[in-house]
């Protein structure tokens, strides 16, 4: 402290993240405006997040194609965004399964933020868009605290990462709205406790849903889409009320 | 990547912030802010983060303090409540899970900035320029002094 001089404190009390919140807010409302349900889905580099999306997005094409969307409950027609440091690696893989991915590189960043889904929105075509999937940068941490303006956060981990990685990141169990424990189809092969993942999950977040499923066996899947399509309905219901 | 990086854009973050902050005249000397358990970012980091930051600009040396709050534990056997700075220990009665919970505050609570000295040592005058030329301080005694 100076020695000569008057100190002012200037007690302000505002979120340090404000300008992202606000964005997301505004995000958030767009979506809601045109009716389209979206995730954020956060877990570690390597936990399967691509390979989820991917066979998510397989699951939800092999619907039958109708004319009319209004014609078939069960048709969800879905856009993706997906942040990645570098490379358009994943980007590709998706496109192969929908038609609306958009590549959001973060350069240097690790996590994305409202305004990267802000501009990335702004070019697609989001008329005929049910559900929009965000892959956020690989990273357990950083991603969880940063709003944008997605409806729920879905939780990635996987068995090969280890049993205590619940422990070890509580913001993204407690803020999860689901959580996918993936490559359930290597547990023979892991010394992976599911009960101490699942005990240490309900510690942090005790009614949070945590669903094993396999990318690559397709186990877990009829609980992983039945889940969104009830958060979907869900969504539509707060919609039209 | 190594090293602090989520601590690193939270300090980016900050810094944009408080620089919207900043006084007319003076320097900001103290930024405090206030973290939730939940957000899991450690004080020194920050505080080594905020100066990488901050180097070299207008908040060059100021102090950032950090308040952290703390887990809030509540066991479900003894109904005994507690705070930590961790969320996962063992309650006096034995029970080994007692429920953790923690906000996720992420606040800017205040900024301290003062009008002494710059580093140059040299106080600033009401334009909010160090005089550190006596002919340019002349100059400006000059032009504030009233006409005769």
């Amino acid at each position: 402290m100076s020695e000569a001089g008057h100190t002012t404190r200037i007690p302000l009390e505002t979120r340090v993240l404000e300008v992202n919140d606000t964005i997301a807010a505004a995000n958030r409302a767009e979506l809601a405006r045109r009716g389209i349900f979206s995730v954020d889905i956060i877990g570690a580099p390597g936990s399967g997040k691509t390979a989820l999306l991917e066979a998510t997005l397989r699951a939800l094409a092999a619907r039958p194609h109708p004319a009319d969307r209004r014609e078939a409950a069960d048709r969800r027609y879905s856009a993706v965004l997906v942040g990645d440091l570098t490379t358009r690696r994943d980007a590709d893989r998706l496109s192969r399964w929908c038609d609306k991915v958009v590549q959001i590189s973060t350069g240097q960043g690790c996590h994305l933020e409202a305004n990267q889904v802000r501009d990335a929105m702004a070019g697609l075509d989001l008329e005929t868009v049910d559900l929009l999937f965000i892959e956020n940068v690989g990273n357990l941490i950083c991603p969880v605290g940063f709003d944008l303006g997605q409806n729920a956060k879905v939780g990635v981990f996987s068995l090969t990462e280890g049993d205590d990685k619940a422990a070890k990141h509580p913001y993204l169990v407690e803020a999860a709205d689901v959580i996918l424990l993936n490559k359930i189809d290597l547990l023979p092969h892991l010394t992976f406790d599911l009960e101490v993942f699942h005990a240490d999950v309900r510690l942090l977040n005790p009614n949070v849903p945590v669903l094993e499923v396999s990318a690559t066996t397709g186990q877990g899947f009829g609980e992983w889409l039945a889940w969104l399509e009830r958060e979907f309905a869900g969504n539509a219901g707060a919609r039209a009320g | 990547m190594i090293g602090p990086v989520h601590e690193f854009s939270i300090a980016e973050a900050l810094a944009t912030q408080v620089a919207t902050y900043a006084p007319a005249t003076g320097r900001i000397r103290i930024v405090e802010i206030r973290v939730g358990a939940l957000r899991g970012l450690e004080t020194e980091s920050l505080a080594m983060c905020w100066q990488a930051v901050t180097g070299g600009t207008p908040l060059d040396g100021s102090t950032l303090e950090v308040e952290q709050l703390p887990w809030t534990l509540d066991c479900g056997m003894c109904g005994r409540t507690w705070t930590s700075p961790v969320p996962f220990v063992t309650c006096e009665c034995g029970n080994e899970s007692p429920a953790p919970t923690a906000g996720d505050e992420l606040n800017l609570v205040a900024i301290s900035y003062d009008d002494a000295p710059n580093k140059f040592g040299d106080a600033p005058n009401e334009l909010g320029v160090a005089a550190d030329e006596p002919a340019v301080a002349a100059q400006e005694s000059a032009i504030k002094e009233p006409s005769a």
